[in-house]
């Protein structure tokens, strides 16, 4: 085939990482796949054979936690000593800039670990003199770069040369400012100081947006834990399985026939037909603390018998943020998909799929 | 192209990194002088016809499925196979009219997985 026709059945790369493990498993990684991931826009879970949502659940779902939107909140402001010590140092602060587009803007973060990462443009970066490095995905000619900065850095007191520095370009030299998505998560004092530390800039608390549904008469793929490729006639693949939740999360026809014009998809066989399935989506800025409170409910499902084989969890994370797992750096070249799903089974076996895009690293 | 990572741990676990087989695009058609109506046969015929342009009859042949359309908006999501992903799109990007009236195709959002589509960050919007 020539080089053009070759090309044109070229797709960028992409990857699918399925896991299997055991909730209670001493080595097992879920919980810290969900705090790797740091900013997360929606999480839906569904349950099969179920019409009314147990208590235990409802009340985690409820009790997501505000965030808040600060508007031109100018990007020192987040290396201030003050700060720091207040929100960096104790508990853990996530901020993500809001409406900045991760492949033409600057775009700033900060991780719950203290780093904050700029992600810049080649502009930005020579104008800003901080030393960063170049992107992995910008391509021969460098077009964008990334800074890190630890803030919880013993070097990074307010007597010390590289605070000063940093300060002065955030400050002085290059002023950045953009719209935060903002929360903290702690224990202890009440959360709403964050309200009360920027109540000098536009500063919004906003609640995420749930939603829940029961699906009638729903076709399901049958699946055996211990099989993550599936088995012939017998249970469906992990991959499969992922298809398939999309298809209900879109509201796809899942009983199309091969000879049918319009669609041909169908639910990935063996199947089971389910007489009802609760689906709840949560959506917003939402904490991975929160999200391992709502994993454990999910597990604690099964403490009494249930009808359902296993329920799902799926996350999505921001396409714009300038991070996907801890620090790997994330992209967006025709699509920022980086999500995960887990199915967890009666057994409390589970499967863990986590999706990336082609400017991402391999998940961890 | 597959490649499977066996981590060599205690037997819970089993890794495997997959290449997908199918791409997804959500997509809207517009109209700019207004008034059309399709349904979901006419939307797939106007898909069938922009690849005839482009692409000829094999490129018609492309097997496409619009597993979602909303009459209302005039918009779906389309399954297409990785290989006819870029037939299908540039196909899309340069119809430029439908039975004598002119139209345009908007990508909203593309993904290799189905899953990728319920969840875009970009529609995120806070007043």
């Amino acid at each position: 085939m020539s080089a053009p026709l070759r090309r044109l059945r070229e797709t960028p790369r992409h990857l699918l990482v399925c896991e299997r493990s055991h909730v209670r498993h001493e080595r097992s990684r879920h919980a810290a796949r969900v705090r790797g991931h740091a900013y997360n826009c929606r999480v839906s879970f569904l349950i099969p054979e179920c019409g009314v949502l147990p208590e235990p659940l409802k009340s985690v779902t409820t009790d997501m936690g505000e965030y808040y939107l600060v508007k031109n909140l100018p990007l020192h402001e987040l290396v201030a000593q003050e700060f720091i010590s207040a929100f960096v140092k104790t508990g853990s602060c996530y901020a993500l800039t809001y409406n900045t587009r991760i492949d033409q803007d600057n775009t700033a973060a900060l991780l719950p670990t203290g780093k904050l990462i700029l992600s810049v443009d080649k502009d930005t970066y020579e104008e800003l003199g901080l030393q960063g490095r170049p992107s992995r995905y910008s391509g021969k000619k460098v077009m964008r770069y990334i800074i890190t900065i630890d803030l919880t850095d013993s070097a990074f007191h307010s007597d010390s040369k590289k605070y000063k520095r940093v300060l002065w370009a955030l400050r002085d030299k290059k002023p950045l400012e953009f719209d935060f998505l903002l929360s903290w998560h702690h224990t202890g004092a009440d959360g709403s100081t964050l309200m009360s530390y920027f109540s000098k800039h536009q500063i919004q608390a906003h609640q995420p947006k749930i939603t829940f549904s029961t699906l009638r008469n729903l076709q399901c793929p049958v699946l055996c834990s211990n099989e993550l490729q599936g088995k012939p006639e017998e249970s469906c693949s992990a991959q499969e399985l992922f298809e398939w939740l999309g298809a209900v999360f879109s509201n796809v026809e899942l009983d199309n026939k091969s000879f049918s014009f319009v669609s041909t998809y169908c639910c990935p066989e063996p199947s089971t037909m389910m007489d009802q399935a609760y689906l709840c989506t949560i959506t917003g800025f939402i904490l991975p603390e929160k999200i391992i409170q709502l994993l454990d409910q999910l597990c604690a499902y099964f403490d009494e018998p249930k009808l359902a084989q296993w329920v799902t969890l799926t996350v999505h994370g921001f396409a714009d943020s300038p991070v996907s797992w801890r620090e790997n750096e994330h992209g967006f070249q025709k699509g920022g998909e980086n999500l995960y799903n887990f199915v967890v089974f009666r057994s409390l076996d589970y499967w863990l799929q986590m999706a990336v895009g082609a400017n991402d690293d391999c998940p961890p | 192209m597959r490649s499977t990572r066996e981590l060599g741990l205690a037997k819970p676990f089993a890794t495997r990194a997959a290449q997908p087989g199918h791409h997804y695009l959500r997509v809207s058609v517009e109209f700019p002088d207004g008034g059309v109506r399709l349904n979901a046969a006419h939307f797939k015929q106007l898909i069938v016809s922009a690849l005839k342009e482009l692409h000829g009859e094999v490129g018609a042949a492309l097997p496409v499925d619009v597993l979602t359309y909303d009459e209302k908006t005039l918009s779906a999501i389309l399954r297409v196979s990785s290989s006819g992903f870029v037939k299908l799109w540039s196909a899309l990007t340069l119809l430029g009219s439908y039975q004598n009236r002119k139209c345009a195709f908007r990508v909203v959002q593309t993904s290799p997985f189905l899953l990728a589509l319920s969840g875009n960050s970009r529609e995120l919007v806070l007043d």
